[in-house]
């Protein structure tokens, strides 16, 4: 097969993939609503802060909270406690791998809590679910941290 | 490939025709450069950099001490023994120790991708939903529609030859992991250069992982398996103008790229975003749109969605590609499988073998998303292929040691030194994360452990060793190729 002809077969693969790509971006970038800073999104980053200050961590930047989380959570108060959502989590705490390497470990106590945190300010209605699925887990602090 | 035609009970002229048909399409040629991309995607990609990035300047630890213990090995060994042998696993391990072990390692690593591949997809589909409409990642019948969509596009592109999906495996890897593994490496030395803190402390004795004992041993072993795959592509070597020399370039190059991919980009974010919102259960994306807000370019959060995407799917591809032509063309030479699935299509393809381990990967992929109490215990089987698949690396070190005796003037084109012990090490490695894999993980919570031990064996039992020797025990001798039997009678 000459090298014109592989081209001219294989062309549309690849214009397939680009064009579903692009256009996925593009409804994600339009999707994506830059969350605008209110009193609430605010106060709420303040209070998610304290809590990361209290639990021993650098007190985290406020502003990138408000983004990330806004007044409702963003995707960390999306159903956190399903069936699917949950199984991609614990699939998530795994090791380092990105392929078929990845096997569960034991996850770090307070990582696993952190969404916890983050629930309880912004979606208190779903902390309890996702509490129970949490207690369910072994942990153990794999983490290093400053004393 | 085209050596081995057709099976031996088809009728002559119907042979004549397809071996002709075969024949007339060349080997397509690969680069040694496409092929160290192609290997890289196998193995690395960025969905792994928030999980490690938990771990701060340890994650460091956590990648080099299995590349000098089991990626090294791998690595070494597989470029020894490609550079010698075409075919990949499934050649050597029957070279080197026998032919129903070479059928047994190559399917290990077919058989455990059957099980991989909907807990992937389900990642790309949670990911997709996130940049379209999160509430869909807990949706079933979206995550069955995507699944099924994506794996059969799969399946049709690996179907359309090697070459269609190098290419797009190694876009995939350009796309979605270099690139975007670059911006966040140059954001976060922005970040530190800016005269920031990191957020993880990055002094000396934060280097080595909390020691907890069995948990920090379960993560430091099980990270062994990160670099599980990077033999899978050598079945690909004979599509390399020189494999001798080609080869093993290739590897050294995937070797560099892989060990970057997994350390930078996770230091990048671990100095950016403090660990308490690395939340694992939130998901990757929760940690990239933290990490892009703080650089004021939240929008970039969905764009790095589709490319973590691409890389997935260009992944998947290998692996499509991989497992499945090594396991043919042991069929075919040995007659391990029934005529239907030795059969080829137009472009030299394992076609059949496709579509019949897409039927399976279906009905597992539709239990997944559609039956709650599959899904929750769906981690259960990322234990049993990885325990699956350090059968593959035994039987490799076991062969390679064997082959350099039994074979040493076979001409290699890259020759491993110290073979022996790199091979110990490696079959070490292999064992310990072979032994390590029965400690129950966190998602196991406080069950009994030997009822997890009990299923985990049992796994491993039934998937690596009771369905290869069903395959061995049931096998007809008209199921060889017209090709192979006919070379073994003029042989005799």
């Amino acid at each position: 097969m000459s090298p014109t002809r592989f081209a001219s077969e294989h062309k549309w693969v690849y214009v397939g993939a680009i064009v579903v790509l692009v256009a996925l971006a593009i409804i994600g970038v339009i999707q994506y609503e830059s969350v605008k800073s209110t009193n609430e999104a605010a106060e709420k980053a303040n209070k998610l802060a304290d809590a990361a200050e209290d639990a021993g961590y650098p007190r985290p930047d406020t502003e990138v909270i408000e983004r990330s989380l806004g007044t409702d959570g963003g995707i960390v108060c999306e159903d956190p406690a399903t069936a699917l959502r949950s199984a991609l989590w614990k699939i998530n705490v795994s090791n380092g791998a990105a392929f078929v390497g990845q096997r569960p470990v034991i996850g770090d106590t307070k990582a696993l809590r952190a969404e916890a945190k983050i629930l309880e300010i912004y979606c208190p209605d779903k902390l309890d679910k996702f509490k129970d699925r949490l207690d369910d887990l072994k942990t153990d602090d794999t983490v290093r941290r400053d004393a | 490939m085209a050596s081995m035609d057709v099976p031996a009970d088809m009728p002559k002229r119907a042979q004549t025709a397809q071996a002709a048909a075969v024949r007339a399409t060349p080997a397509p040629v690969l680069t040694w450069v496409t092929l160290a991309l192609m290997t890289t995607a196998s193995v690395a990609s960025l969905r792994a950099a928030p999980t490690m990035a938990v771990y701060g300047l340890a994650c460091v630890f956590l990648y080099l001490v299995p590349a000098i213990v089991f990626l090294l090995p791998t690595a070494l060994v597989s470029a020894e023994l490609a550079s010698g042998w075409n075919g990949g696993v499934y050649r050597w391990v029957s070279e080197g120790l026998s032919k129903p072990l070479g059928f047994l390692a190559v399917w290990c690593q077919f058989a455990m991708t059957i099980f991989y591949y909907p807990s992937l997809l389900a990642f790309v589909a949670s990911t997709i939903a996130y940049v379209i409409d999160p509430s869909l990642a807990s949706n079933g019948l979206y995550t069955a529609i995507v699944i099924m969509v994506l794996y059969w596009t799969g399946v049709w592109v690996s179907s359309r030859g090697t070459k269609a999906l190098a290419g797009l495996s190694s876009w995939g890897l350009i796309i979605g992991t270099l690139v975007p593994g670059t911006i966040l490496v140059v954001l976060g030395i922005v970040f530190l250069g800016q005269g920031n803190p990191s957020a993880a402390p990055m002094t000396a004795d934060h280097l080595l992982p909390q020691w907890t004992g069995l948990a920090s041993l379960v993560l430091i072993v099980n990270n062994f398996l990160s670099y599980s795959g990077m033999e899978m592509n050598a079945v690909h070597v004979s599509s390399l103008k020189d494999p001798a020399k080609e080869y093993p370039k290739s590897m050294f190059l995937a070797m560099g790229l892989v060990l970057l991919i997994f350390i930078l980009p996770a230091l990048a974010i671990s100095w950016v975003v403090p660990a308490d919102q690395t939340s694992l259960t939130a998901g990757v994306m929760q940690a990239f749109n933290a990490f892009f807000s703080y650089f004021h370019i939240g929008w970039m959060t969905p764009i790095a969605a589709v490319m973590l995407v691409a890389a997935s799917l260009g992944g998947m591809l290998t692996w499509l590609a991989g497992p499945s032509k090594g396991l043919l063309e042991i069929s075919r030479s040995e007659g391990y499988l029934p005529p239907y699935l030795q059969k080829l299509n137009k472009y030299g393809i394992q076609q059949n073998i496709l579509v019949t381990q897409g039927l399976v990967t279906t009905v597992i992929a539709l239990m997944y998303a559609l039956i709650p109490n599959v899904s929750s215990v769906y981690w259960i089987f990322s234990t049993i292929t990885t325990q699956v698949y350090l059968i593959v690396y035994l039987l490799m070190f076991a062969a390679a040691v064997r082959l350099r005796k039994t074979q040493p003037d076979h001409p290699r084109g890259y020759r491993v030194p110290a073979l022996r012990l790199i091979c110990t090490v490696g079959l070490l490695s292999s064992l310990a994360a072979l032994a390590i894999g029965f400690v129950p993980p966190s998602q196991f919570g406080g069950s009994s452990v030997l009822s997890y031990v009990l299923f985990i064996g049992g796994g491993l039992v039934v998937l690596g060793l009771l369905i290869p020797y069903a395959f061995l025990k049931f096998r007809k001798p008209g199921w060889r190729s017209a090709e192979a039997a006919a070379g073994e009678g003029s042989a005799s």
